[in-house]
């Protein structure tokens, strides 16, 4: 659970890095991603093959987002992209909710749901697919960004835009890629998640708030933070629903993004900018 | 005063207005509709503190009109509290949780903001819904409508106890605006760097707006109660909030107008919705508002570009919409994003922020005359210049990683002095003036202030401790008039606690700051330009600006980053004359430059510095000819 949030949180990361934004319609994101995979395997596409068709829906939405709100906002030097973002994610939760109604469905898998157990720790399979899926997309990606000249790309963007502009490297397509990578990141978060809770519009809502507390806490440009983040609030999730009630579920992962914001403003494994004038 | 009585007749017009409907309305249900637009007029110009003056897409609104809804109805029920007592509590007990909130959030800028905010509305949410003893969770809670002084407030009286709440909200919005609090909260959305140079302190106006903001959607809560006399936590979640924020900024951020406009657009919404034939109308009115602002577009640009023609694409989907949905109730968000998403791209200012710019053109009226100018030795008292050690550097270090930008300097200003600071590029000067003025923490070394200890690392403090400074690279702020610029950044003028502000007690203060800004003005020959926009005076014009706002700090001493860079000889010779004036008051004045001429013309001693370490120190004559300064500069004889 704790490994999905930090998959939603990593997309954060690709888009920050290059744009300073951040999608605030992931959630709505993840949620589209999985229905579209959902009506994939009702049509009779097979699972192995619905896995690739969603992650390219995933990351045509990702564009879709990127050219609608991100790039109009930022083409007017304005923080409207939150606004747009937001709007889209309210967008997007009302065609789900049209499209596809307001339940909660069930997602089939081929993978067995039986648990077994290594080390005394009880696990299942599906858990174990969610974890081999969350590093194998992150792996890759990183080793994407370290090893290829486009991923190089990335970090010069990055680090400074208009220099890597004057270089021939084009922003706009580079900020168009990670919101691209970004839909894909969160098609796979979408299929992963699925048949562990059930898709329906409202895990968006969900979903959002606790990625976005994990990249928060974590820091903007920590791959390796979120996962760790990303366990720990899983965990505490768990404890609390255990000792406090169901409802308070949410409770400790908002609690421990504000505290973590009054105290490390850049988060735990962020660097801290340096002011210049 | 043609303008006043525009803007007041206005103003009182539509007071009228409002409070008279009541009398020929009777309807229940419209009178139901008006009340909840008061209520959310309210909660709207609260919310326009953070999102509009402050600039930060604020998330929680919801959730303090929550708070406020159940603080106020549990008070009448549970605790039998009349309707004032209960209106009060709401507005205190956020006034409370919104410091709270905003003490470690406004640490935050941006996507941390909203997301810190969005977690609190959500987290609050949640309370409400737990907390079942209290609140009765999800069951949801009955409030019956206390009297007003033993009066039983029927529909028509509530609505008036709302109106005038609303009237008397925003009398003390715009009196704060209008103070000193208003232009600070302009002037750290443009610069937060130099308002707190200017000792302004960012972060406590930034704190006091978002909890009063906060008080104001408290307010709103408990009116809210006694208008529904049910609650459930559900009313309060994300879907509230993104529709709040449709309406400040559909309504024109920064504009108390804009925030009733708003209300009375998110409150009219879902009437218009539920009929069908006035939704199809509106959306077609919609889309030729759009499609007309493309051709507007098309007309002034040769250049074609999706900006424009995004809301057109968003206003055809209404339309198309409109007639082919059967239920739009049920398609309600999309509406509204789609609106949402138009108004954003297409009128990023909103519908006042456009009417206001329209009006503006029409009745072309002139400014409140101003004050004449204060005599100079009030405003910047003479001081003695006695020659002792004012500002002492003591084997003061700043590395950054492996650079060591200031390696050990020890440099004594003397009071009364023009002590200038030389060196090549990358020789550590600014970096020096960085540190002195508090933008940097040292790594090591001391810094004294008239032989006392100056704060570390704190722009705010320093300026406290009577250090004002220029920036190498301006940090105006540009939205505001020059006369602005200084009147933000006095000491010792703005006395008044915000509550009496509030009540509109602080306008001999402003005709006093006025005069004195003025004064100050006239010392550097700016005083023509007063009423005009910081961003749009000259490149000289505003590099003397800045030197009248730090002036304006009445500084012991004053540091002066790279003055004359870019200026063209006329103003070169403009400000060595300034400047000269300004030390002729007795301020101490520490100039970086590399313009020669100006370096030797005013400094009575100049220090090298080169590769962070002081090189040569003396009188600028005997400088020059010094060889070390000479390799510096030119490079080791071959």
């Amino acid at each position: 659970m704790g490994l999905v949030y930090a998959l939603v949180a990593y997309g954060f990361q690709l888009t920050y890095a290059t744009s300073k934004s951040i999608n605030f319609g992931q959630g709505e994101l993840v949620m589209l991603s999985a229905f579209c995979s959902l009506t994939l395997l009702d049509w009779g596409v097979p699972y192995w093959l619905m896995i690739p068709l969603g992650l390219i829906i995933g990351a045509l939405l990702g564009l879709v987002v990127e050219r609608a709100a991100v790039r109009l906002a930022l083409e007017q030097k304005s923080e409207g992209w939150i606004l747009l973002t937001i709007i889209f994610g309210l967008f997007a939760f009302s065609l789900a909710e049209n499209i596809w109604g307001r339940d909660d469905r069930p997602f089939p898998t081929p993978i067995p749901s039986d648990s077994f157990s290594v080390f005394g720790v009880d696990l299942t399979w599906l858990e174990v697919s969610v974890a081999i899926g969350v590093f194998g997309i992150m792996g890759l990606i990183e080793l994407f960004k370290r090893r290829t000249l486009l991923g190089k790309a990335f970090e010069a963007v990055s680090a400074d835009r208009d220099a890597a502009e004057l270089m021939g490297i084009s922003a706009t397509q580079t900020v168009m890629l990670s919101y691209g990578l970004s839909g894909v990141v969160a098609a796979l978060a979408g299929i992963l998640i699925s048949p562990i809770t059930t898709v329906g519009p409202t895990m968006a809502m969900m979903l959002i708030l606790k990625a976005f507390s994990v990249a928060v806490v974590a820091g903007l440009n920590s791959g390796f933070g979120v996962v760790l983040v990303g366990l720990v609030l899983g965990a505490l999730e768990n404890l609390a629903s255990l000792y406090l009630g169901s409802g308070w579920r949410e409770a400790p992962g908002l609690i421990l993004l504000i505290m973590a914001l009054a105290l490390r403003p850049n988060g735990i494994f962020g660097k801290a900018t340096i002011r210049k004038v | 005063m043609k303008r006043f009585l525009l803007v007041r007749g206005a103003e009182l017009i539509a007071l009228l207005v409002l409070a008279a409907i009541p009398l020929f309305i009777t309807n229940p249900f419209a009178l139901g509709l008006l009340t909840l637009l008061a209520i959310y007029g309210i909660l709207l110009i609260g919310l326009d503190v953070t999102v509009g003056y402050l600039g930060q897409v604020n998330l929680g609104q919801a959730a303090f009109l929550g708070i406020g809804a159940y603080t106020s109805g549990l008070l009448v029920m549970n605790g039998g509290y009349g309707i004032l007592p209960a209106l009060g509590a709401a507005f205190v007990l956020c006034l409370i949780l919104g410091s709270l909130l905003a003490l470690p959030a406004l640490r935050l800028e941006g996507p941390q903001f909203a997301l810190a905010t969005l977690s609190f509305g959500a987290l609050a949410v949640t309370v409400l819904n737990e907390w079942e003893d209290l609140t009765l969770g999800a069951q949801g809670l009955s409030i019956n409508r206390p009297a007003l002084f033993g009066h039983t407030l029927d529909a028509a009286w509530f609505y008036w106890l709302c109106v005038a709440l609303l009237a008397l909200v925003w009398l003390g919005m715009r009196n704060l605006l209008s103070s000193q609090w208003g232009r600070a909260f302009e002037a750290l959305r443009d610069s937060p760097i130099a308002t707190d140079a200017m000792g302004v302190g960012t972060y406590r106006h930034k704190v006091i707006a978002f909890a009063f903001g906060s008080a104001l959607g408290g307010l709103a809560g408990g009116l809210y109660s006694f208008n529904f006399q049910y609650l459930q936590p559900h009313s309060f979640t994300y879907e509230l909030m993104v529709i709040l924020l449709l309406g400040v900024v559909l309504g024109g951020r920064k504009s108390l107008w804009g925030a009733v406009v708003g209300a009375a657009f998110i409150v009219l919404l879902p009437n218009l919705l539920s009929n069908q034939s006035m939704f199809r109308l509106f959306s077609i009115v919609g889309f030729i508002i759009a499609f007309a602002g493309v051709v507007q577009g098309l007309k002034d640009r040769t250049v074609f570009r999706f900006q424009t023609l995004a809301p057109v694409i968003a206003m055809g989907m209404l339309v198309v919409g409109s007639f082919t949905v059967e239920h739009t109730e049920d398609w309600r968000k999309a509406i509204f994003a789609l609106m949402l998403f138009s108004v954003v791209v297409g009128l990023p200012e909103g519908l006042m922020g456009y009417a206001g710019k329209m009006l503006t053109q029409l009745f072309r009226v002139p400014g409140a005359p101003l004050p004449p100018a204060s005599n100079l030795d009030d405003v910047v008292p003479l001081q003695n210049a006695d020659g002792s050690a004012l500002l002492e550097l003591k084997d003061l270090k700043r590395h950054f990683g492996g650079v060591k930008a200031v390696d050990g300097v020890n440099l004594v200003v003397k009071a009364g002095t023009v002590h200038g600071l030389i060196g090549p590029n990358g020789s550590g000067k600014s970096t020096a003036v960085n540190v002195i003025s508090g933008l940097y923490t040292p790594t090591s070394g001391q810094l004294l202030l008239d032989g006392k200890e100056l704060p570390y690392g704190s722009l705010y403090q320093v300026a406290g401790a009577g250090v004002s400074r220029t920036f190498q690279n301006l940090q105006l702020f540009g939205e505001l008039s020059a006369l602005d610029n200084v009147m933000v950044a006095l000491r010792d003028t703005y006395k008044m606690p915000w509550p009496l502000v509030l009540l509109g007690l602080a306008r001999n203060e402003e005709h006093k700051a006025q005069a004195d800004a003025l004064a100050l003005l006239q010392l550097v020959g700016l005083e023509a330009q007063a009423r005009i926009k910081a961003k749009d005076l000259t490149y000289g014009a505003q590099r003397f600006l800045e030197i009248a706002r730090a002036l304006a700090r009445k500084p012991r001493l004053l540091i002066l980053d790279e003055p004359a860079a870019g200026l063209a000889h006329p103003d070169a010779h403009n400000l060595v004359e300034i400047i000269r004036r300004i030390h002729g008051r007795g301020i101490s004045i520490v100039l970086i430059e590399h313009h020669m001429d100006v370096v030797t013309a005013l400094c009575n001693t100049v220090t090298v510095l080169d590769g962070g370490q002081v090189i040569a120190e003396g009188p600028a004559e005997e400088v020059k000819r010094n060889p070390k300064v000479v390799e510096a500069y030119l490079g080791a004889a071959a």
